[in-house]
C-alpha cells in the first residue's frame, strides 16, 4: 500500500491506498504515529481518507483502532472516509464503525472536522 | 477446479499466498467481491499459525488448498505446527467501547461470519482447518433463476 499526506486548515488528511494488510500495517501505524504527532494539538483534526484502500484485515484495524485512541488523549478529532465496500464490511463486523466517526465522503469529513471549534 | 500450494511459516510468505489465491480467484472468473472474505481467511488464519505455529527452531509448514465445485469455494489451511485450534478463540466484544477493544479474535471472528462454513481438525500432527463458502461467478445466471 501507500498513503500521502494532504493539509487543508486545521485538518490532516492521510489519503491510504493498496491493501492494508499486516506486512503493511507496521510502515502504516508508524506514519499515522507521525502525522498525528505533528498535527497540531488539541482542537486540530486527523482524517483518515479510505478512497483508494481496497483491503484491510485485522491487522490493519488495529492501526485504525489505535490512532482513534491516539486521538483521544491528545484532544484530536478523528475521523475515517469514504470506505470502499470491502473495508466497510470489516469496519462493521469488527463495530469499529461504533467506536470511531466514519464519514461516506471526504466532503462531509472536512466539513464535520472543520465545524468544530479550534 | 482445484489448486494447492505450500510454504514455510514465516510472514514474509502472505504476499505468495495471497497470489496464489488471487491468481486461482481470477482463472475460475470469481468477482472479486467472492475473493475477498477468502483472502481475508487466508490472511487471518496463516498469520495466526506464523505467530503460533512455529516453535523456537522449527518452522512450521502450511499447505493450502482450493477447491472450486459447483458454486462452492473450500479453502483447507493445513500447517504441522502444535495443536491449535482457533475456532476455541472467544469471540471478541464488537461492542466493546475505545479504551477497552482489543484486537484479538477479531480475524477469526471475520473468517467465522464471512464464511458459510468453517471447521477444525488435527489429523495426525497436522492442524486443518476448512473454510468453505457459496460464490458467485461472474458469468454465471444468478441462482434460483432458469434460464429458458
Amino acid at each position: 500500500m501507500n498513503s500521502r499526506i494532504e493539509k487543508i486548515d486545521n485538518v490532516t488528511l492521510i489519503v491510504a491506498q493498496g491493501r492494508l494488510d499486516f506486512s503493511a500495517a507496521a510502515a502504516f501505524q508508524s506514519q499515522v504515529e507521525q502525522v498525528m504527532a505533528g498535527a497540531g494539538g488539541a482542537g486540530a483534526a486527523v482524517v483518515i481518507d479510505c478512497e483508494g484502500l481496497e483491503y484491510v484485515s485485522s491487522a490493519g484495524l488495529r492501526v485504525f483502532l489505535l490512532a482513534a485512541r491516539n486521538a483521544q488523549r491528545a484532544g484530536l478529532d478523528f475521523s475515517v472516509c469514504a470506505l470502499q465496500h470491502a473495508v466497510r464490511e470489516v469496519f462493521e463486523l469488527s463495530g469499529f464503525s461504533r467506536v470511531m466517526a466514519v464519514h461516506p465522503d471526504r466532503a462531509t469529513a472536512l466539513k464535520s472536522a472543520t465545524q468544530k471549534p479550534a | 477446479m482445484e489448486s494447492r500450494t505450500s510454504v514455510p511459516g514465516e510472514a514474509a510468505q502472505l504476499a505468495a499466498l495471497t497470489r496464489f489465491l488471487q491468481d486461482f480467484c481470477k482463472t475460475a472468473e470469481l468477482p472479486s467481491a467472492a475473493a475477498l472474505p477468502f483472502e481475508i481467511a487466508l490472511e487471518e488464519i496463516f498469520m495466526n499459525v506464523v505467530m503460533h505455529g512455529s516453535p523456537a527452531g522449527r518452522l512450521a509448514r502450511v499447505d493450502v488448498s482450493l477447491v472450486l465445485r459447483d458454486d462452492d469455494l473450500t479453502m483447507a489451511v493445513v500447517d504441522d505446527g502444535p495443536a491449535f485450534d482457533p475456532l476455541s478463540l472467544p469471540a471478541p466484544d464488537v461492542n466493546a467501547a475505545l479504551d477497552a477493544r482489543r484486537v484479538g479474535g477479531l480475524g477469526v471472528y471475520f473468517v467465522r461470519q464471512m464464511m458459510d462454513a468453517v471447521s477444525y481438525a488435527r489429523e495426525g500432527p497436522r492442524n486443518q482447518l476448512r473454510m468453505s463458502k457459496r460464490v458467485m461467478r461472474a458469468n454465471a445466471a444468478p441462482a434460483g433463476t432458469n434460464p429458458g
